[in-house]
């Protein structure tokens, strides 16, 4: 709106005369308010608009070169849009008492311009009312649509020019004006006193004033400050679709006020009401929403870090600060040199130890570092522990007793090493679990093998209790506890299909199977496992003997091992005591049966470095290591009166296996003594080791007990293993009935043969 | 649902956890194991670190975002995990958890 332009200030500085070329204030150019009403200031004076019109004339004809500057002007104008109604544009623009013909030259040509804008706004009231209705019909989509703007340069406009007044003495007009300087200076010379030259003294009248008082509508000021950051700045240019409210109370700025919550307010007590109400509603959905329950989890997992950090660190082999004081450190080895010296006496190992590694005096010891427990596992019998194929620190363990008289419910949990005191997974299962294996070939796939026979397969990524696969629909399965599951890795060169997975399961209904992983789960037969007597020599399977009535014709079977460089062998033992070499690519006869143990044999293994040898474990409290072509033992380790219940081979040395009886478990090295074990450690009085798992990736050994727990040891001082190319040779061996038998093998580091052989 | 429950439970049994409290994006707690003044006087401390915290990580590069937040005192340890934003919970929500170290 225009019309601001037209309130006349009289202080202006510049009024001159007393004529006015008062802006007529045309109909066009008015002053609304809010409201509609029409405020627009009268103007001071009114002028006669005949006298206007020539003066705008000659004011054109003289300024004809302004005339591109006037547009320049409107525009300027059309910005100043003042609201309310003092719309004086200060004094510049305001003059309204100047007289045109009393300009002079010796007023500054800015005076002129001064004038001249306003006159010039006069004249152009026809385009500017034009103007003005265009605007009022202009949309907010005219105003947001693009609007090419040209800019050209004008001709030069010259605001002031002052020509100089001084003249060089070599121009051609110096003549001249020296000439006219001359006469110049004897008339100021002849003017004192000359009649020629009079004084007079005139007042002007000064045209009446009048003040306007013009009042508005209090401005509010409000102090607002922001502090901008630079992630505002990237949140500002990539975040697009918001809601409003959540844009609102997402403010970051650093106001103390805490009021920017839900943009909705109106009254305060609204903001209560709403504010309670939201925030039930809203705690809701916080305490379901994903990034709590994530946050609960990361919390829980920190506390656990923070608990457990200085077990974790042994763990992963991190040499552990001591924060004791030196005395103390003094103690401990005092008390460690005392040790030592009395299992001197007792234990040959000791010696040595000495004897090969003269600096270290310390015995290998076992070390309990945490437990696997919870609530949950709690008065569970561990059956079956395993690592994941990808993630080292990821352990299934099933429970499940092994009588049949103390049946219930079973269990198999996936526990995470970064939480010791509750597992990531909980799979229940109806029946006691004895039995699992992670899957390699999909390390999700959890088996899991159970006391009825049947075999479920999870999936360990969701954390649904619900099995992926059941045996239940197949009718080929199990009808005796699964004792042993294992997906091993075959080469199936026949088929040429390249490495597969296969899942395979011994039970005591004397079958090995292998199983189907398809829409459902199904199996077919490897083999079965014929009774066999034990003393005569007679052929496997065939006849019965008619004396013995025997329940079923089949042996049960309890565990079995792959060959770890040939798939397509594979130990099995009985729980008439026999371990059978069988091969996958013959389903009716054994290749060899090895007799030697008393009672059923829990745990067969092979040695992973040394492949000819494998271990085995038996009720009959002994462990017997056997060559794959010898018949009989090798050498057999009893040290215990008690059921061995487990047995495995270490992963980093081919002489050290751990072998877990029902009251302690025992560190064997074979390098160092075959008589006894180098280490052990007791079991609570009333719980039982039932198995022994080592870990691959550092020295630790993982025990579970009947009572649910699953203790990690750290092992501590063992030899180092440096032997993945020992051979085990044979040069003598003796038949079983003998007591001993020796067993030659290259040990390590060229400590002679002789001396082991006579020393036992 | 349950399992929040579950998992909350379990935090606040360890021995050697004092508080545990859960704050919305406000610094309104919603649910806390102290007593009130306590509660509030906590909430409304942490909820202004955190948001500086925030702002700090962020403001050194704004793709990155505050995880975690821990503060180990002679006497205690304070565990924060704020929420990050996400456009499905617009309301977020912190979670503070006191502990108090065994040794």
């Amino acid at each position: 709106i225009l019309s601001g332009i037209y309130a006349n200030k009289a202080a202006s500085s510049r009024s001159l005369s007393t004529t006015s070329d008062g802006k007529a204030v045309d109909r066009a150019s008015l002053v609304f308010d809010d409201e509609g009403k029409d405020v627009t200031p009268h103007p001071l004076f009114r002028s006669d608009p005949n006298t206007v019109v020539p003066r705008q004339g000659k004011l054109l004809a003289s300024s004809a070169y302004f005339g591109a500057t006037g547009s320049g002007f409107l525009s300027s104008f059309s910005t100043h849009q003042t609201s309310g109604v003092n719309g004086s544009l200060g004094s510049t623009y305001g003059s309204s008492s100047t007289s045109l013909s009393n300009a002079s030259t010796t007023e500054s040509i800015l005076d002129e311009i001064q004038k001249r804008p306003c006159l010039l706004t006069s004249y152009n009231f026809s385009d500017v009312q034009v103007r003005q209705e265009e605007i009022r019909e202009w949309t907010k989509e005219d105003l947001d649509r693009r609007v090419d703007i040209y800019l050209t340069e004008t001709e030069t406009i010259w605001i002031l020019d002052m020509p100089s007044v001084v003249v060089s003495v070599e121009s051609e007009d110096a003549g001249r004006v020296l000439e006219r300087n001359r006469i110049y200076v004897d008339i100021c010379k002849n003017r004192p006193g000359n009649d020629r030259y009079v004084e007079k003294m005139m007042q002007t009248i000064n045209g009446a004033a009048k003040n306007k008082e013009v009042q508005c509508d209090k401005i509010i000021m409000e102090d607002k400050g922001l502090l901008v950051t630079s992630w505002d700045l990237y949140d500002s240019f990539n975040v697009s679709e918001i809601e409003p409210t959540s844009k609102a109370e997402g403010s970051r700025a650093t106001t103390g006020k805490s009021s920017t919550t839900s943009s909705l307010m109106i009254s305060e007590s609204a903001v209560l009401a709403r504010i309670h109400e939201e925030e039930e509603c809203h705690s809701e959905a916080i305490l379901t929403s994903e990034n709590f329950q994530q946050n609960l989890f990361f919390m829980e997992r920190i506390l656990m870090e923070n608990i457990f950090q200085p077990k974790l660190a042994a763990y992963r082999q991190f040499p552990v600060l001591i924060v004791k004081e030196a005395k103390q450190e003094e103690h401990d080895k005092e008390k460690k040199d005392k040790e030592e010296q009395k299992d001197a006496f007792v234990d040959p190992s000791i010696l040595s130890d000495l004897n090969k590694t003269p600096e270290e005096i310390v015995p290998p010891r076992l070390e309990r570092l945490w437990s696997y427990i919870c609530d949950l596992t709690n008065g569970h019998n561990v059956s079956s522990m395993a690592w994941s194929k990808v993630n080292p620190d990821l352990l299934a363990v099933g429970y499940g007793a092994f009588d049949c008289k103390e049946q219930k419910k079973g269990l198999a949990c996936c526990w995470s090493l970064k939480n010791p005191m509750w597992p990531e997974r909980i799979f229940r299962c109806e029946h006691g679990v004895t039995a699992l294996d992670f899957s390699m070939a999909s390390p999700n796939l959890l088996a899991v093998g159970m006391y009825d026979g049947s075999v479920t397969i999870y999936n360990v990524r969701s954390c649904n209790d619900a099995a992926l696969l059941d045996s239940s629909e197949s009718s080929n399965k199990h009808t005796g506890p699964i004792w042993q599951m294992r997906w091993v890795e075959q080469d199936r060169g026949a088929t040429g299909d390249g490495k597969k997975e296969r899942l395979i399961c011994i039970s005591a209904d004397g079958r090995i199977t292998e199983w189907f992983i398809q829409k459902r789960l199904d199996c077919i037969d490897l083999m079965k496992i014929k009774r066999t007597e034990s003393d005569k020599r007679k052929l496997p399977g065939e006849k019965e003997r008619k004396r013995e009535a025997l329940i079923s014709q089949q042996a049960a079977g309890m565990c079995f091992d792959f060959h770890p460089k040939d798939t397509n062998f594979y130990l099995a033992g009985t729980e008439e005591g026999h371990i059978h070499k069988c091969s996958c690519s013959c389903n009716e006869q054994f290749l060899e049966t090895y007799r030697g143990h008393k009672g059923p044999v829990y745990k067969v293994a092979w040695n992973p470095f040394s492949s000819d040898m494998f271990l085995s474990c038996s009720a009959d409290w002994s462990i017997i290591l056997w060559h794959q072509d010898s018949q009989t033992p090798i050498l057999t380790f009893s040290s215990a009166t008690a059921f061995v219940h487990d047995v495995m081979w270490s992963p980093k040395s081919a002489y050290i296996f751990a072998a877990v009886n029902e009251s302690r478990v025992e560190i064997w090295d074979l390098s160092a003594s075959i008589l006894n074990p180098v280490t052990s450690c007791f079991a609570n009085p009333r719980v039982k080791f039932t198995s022994v798992l080592f870990a691959k990736n550092t020295d630790c050994l993982l025990v579970g007990d009947s009572k649910g727990e699953v203790s990690v040891f750290e092992l501590q001082n063992l030899a180092a293993p440096n032997n993945n190319k020992v051979r085990f040779t044979r040069t003598r061996w003796w038949s079983s009935e003998a007591c001993m038998l020796v067993w030659y093998f290259i040990p390590p580091k060229g400590a002679s043969v002789k001396d082991l052989a006579n020393r036992y | 649902m349950a399992e929040v429950e579950e998992t909350l439970k379990r935090i606040q049994a360890h021995r050697g956890v004092v508080a545990t409290m859960v704050v919305n994006a406000e610094g309104i707690p919603i649910r806390t194991t102290l007593d009130n003044s306590t509660t509030v006087q906590y909430a409304g401390l942490l909820h202004q670190l955190t948001m500086k915290a925030r702002s700090t990580v962020r403001d050194i590069d704004p793709q990155n975002e505050l995880t975690f937040l821990r503060i180990r005192s002679k006497k205690h340890e304070i565990m924060v995990a704020p929420e990050s934003k996400s456009i499905l919970a617009p309301n977020r929500c912190k979670k503070i958890s006191f502990f108090f170290p065994k040794n």
